[in-house]
């Protein structure tokens, strides 16, 4: 394996600096336009804007595409189980969120 | 190079049918999601079985990879023998698990030549973007940070044979950034082919658990311990915060789980966050003849029954 120099490089902050169009996003997270589209549809993905070119994702949308590309290509899952799957997490996330807020008592 | 033994990956034998291949790796791939496993080296397996997947499901690159042989052992030193995938044909850019397309420089010896379409002349394409997680510390957030990072990337050399170069980028952490959130490096994702212009590289930011702080978006939250009587009678104390310390007044009869905030403490940006302490109560034991006195004189000096909430 070869090395390389080291580049010093500064990066962009997705949620703050740039918001993703549906061609972005599907460039992001390799997958393909009309899964995206029936993210949108059934709401597990929620743009800005309304019809498809105005769409503008932020970045939580990466997060979510990418685990809602993985459960539909290699766990199969159908586009409601992926909705629904999405929505679980969410609810674990909150719930462990309220938990940090209570602390160790 | 070592081996990979990409049955032993999901404890199948070599005769499996794809089927049983398909079983194992949902099972496993369920259990090590990264988003869904609490395993601290989740990351890491789940990157093994994607590869191991990638390689199983198609009954092209599994043909080729049975045709090595079965004599060969995980971990042992191996080199490709050359024409080895003769008389096979892999298709396709799209390939693997989502878009981690980094793989193992054993994965790339044997497929990664093909598995990026073989580069004919004439045909343009984009690079895939990246994706890779940062750990940082929750301080860094707070004043910016410059951290190096190392990828691995699969790179043509001149004669079109893909191998694995390691690249070191020293990328600058803004001040402000919060765990969950993505920086675009733009360019430095897969090279494009042709003409097509390289993708990007995604890094998601992730705060390393600290002993102190917890983080929930912009907020942090640290537990407060006070003594009983700094609790009743109000007091002022010093708190760490991860820009140093302040010091806060407590209150008189604040009760244990009160949160007192500490407005813009939180990480720094344009709304920045919120810092709270969380008071609890810390009992002091009771051990020397004063100590026990002391507690004596508070059973006699207040009518409180602690269970009084209790009923029955």
């Amino acid at each position: 394996m070869s090395k390389t120099e080291i580049q010093s490089i500064q990066g962009l902050v997705v949620e703050e600096d740039i918001p993703l169009t549906l061609e972005d996003l599907c460039q992001a997270c390799c997958a393909p336009r009309e899964y995206v589209v029936a993210w949108v549809v059934e709401g597990v993905l929620e743009p800005l804007g309304e019809t498809p070119p105005d769409w503008r994702f932020t970045g939580a949308s990466l997060r979510r595409a990418r685990l809602a590309l993985w459960l539909t290509r290699d766990l199969e899952v159908n586009l409601s189980g992926v909705a629904l799957a999405l929505d679980l997490l969410d609810e674990i996330a909150e719930l462990k969120a309220h938990q940090q807020r209570l602390g160790s008592r | 190079m070592k081996f990979k033994d990409y049955y032993e990956v999901f404890g199948v034998p070599r005769d499996a049918t794809q089927d049983d291949i398909k079983r194992a790796y949902r099972k496993l791939a369920r259990k090590y999601h990264p988003d869904v496993s609490k395993d601290a080296d989740a990351d890491v397996r789940f990157k093994e079985l994607g590869e191991a997947y990638a390689v199983l499901k198609d009954p092209e690159k599994r043909a080729a990879y049975d045709q090595m042989g079965s004599q060969w052992k995980a971990g042992q030193d191996f080199q490709p023998p050359p024409d080895w995938d003769a008389g096979f044909e892999f298709s396709g850019r799209d390939f693997g698990s989502g878009a981690d397309s980094v793989h193992s420089d054993f994965f790339e010896a044997l497929f990664g030549r093909h598995a990026r379409g073989g580069q004919r002349p004439g045909m343009h394409a984009r690079g895939q973007d990246h994706h890779a997680k940062v750990l940082i510390d929750l301080e860094d957030a707070y004043r910016g940070a410059q951290r190096s990072i190392t990828l691995r990337m699969p790179v043509p050399d001149e004669h079109g044979r893909i191998a694995l170069r390691e690249r070191t980028l020293d990328v600058r952490i803004p001040k402000g950034i919060r765990a969950g959130q993505h920086l675009r490096l733009a360019g430095q994702g897969e090279p494009g082919i042709g003409e097509g212009g390289p993708g990007d590289l995604f890094l998601e930011i992730e705060f390393k658990p600290h002993a102190q702080f917890r983080v929930i978006g912009p907020d942090v939250y640290l537990d407060l311990p006070l003594a009983p009587w700094e609790a009743a009678l109000g007091s002022s104390v010093t708190v760490p915060t991860p820009e140093g310390s302040v010091q806060l007044t407590i209150p008189a009869g604040s009760a244990a789980g009160r949160q007192l905030r500490l407005k813009g403490k939180g990480i720094p940006g344009k709304t920045p966050g919120d810092l709270y302490a969380v008071l609890t109560i810390a009992l002091p034991p009771a051990v020397s003849e004063n100590e026990k006195a002391a507690y004596r004189a508070m059973a006699e000096a207040f009518d409180f029954n602690a269970r009084a909430p209790m009923k029955g």
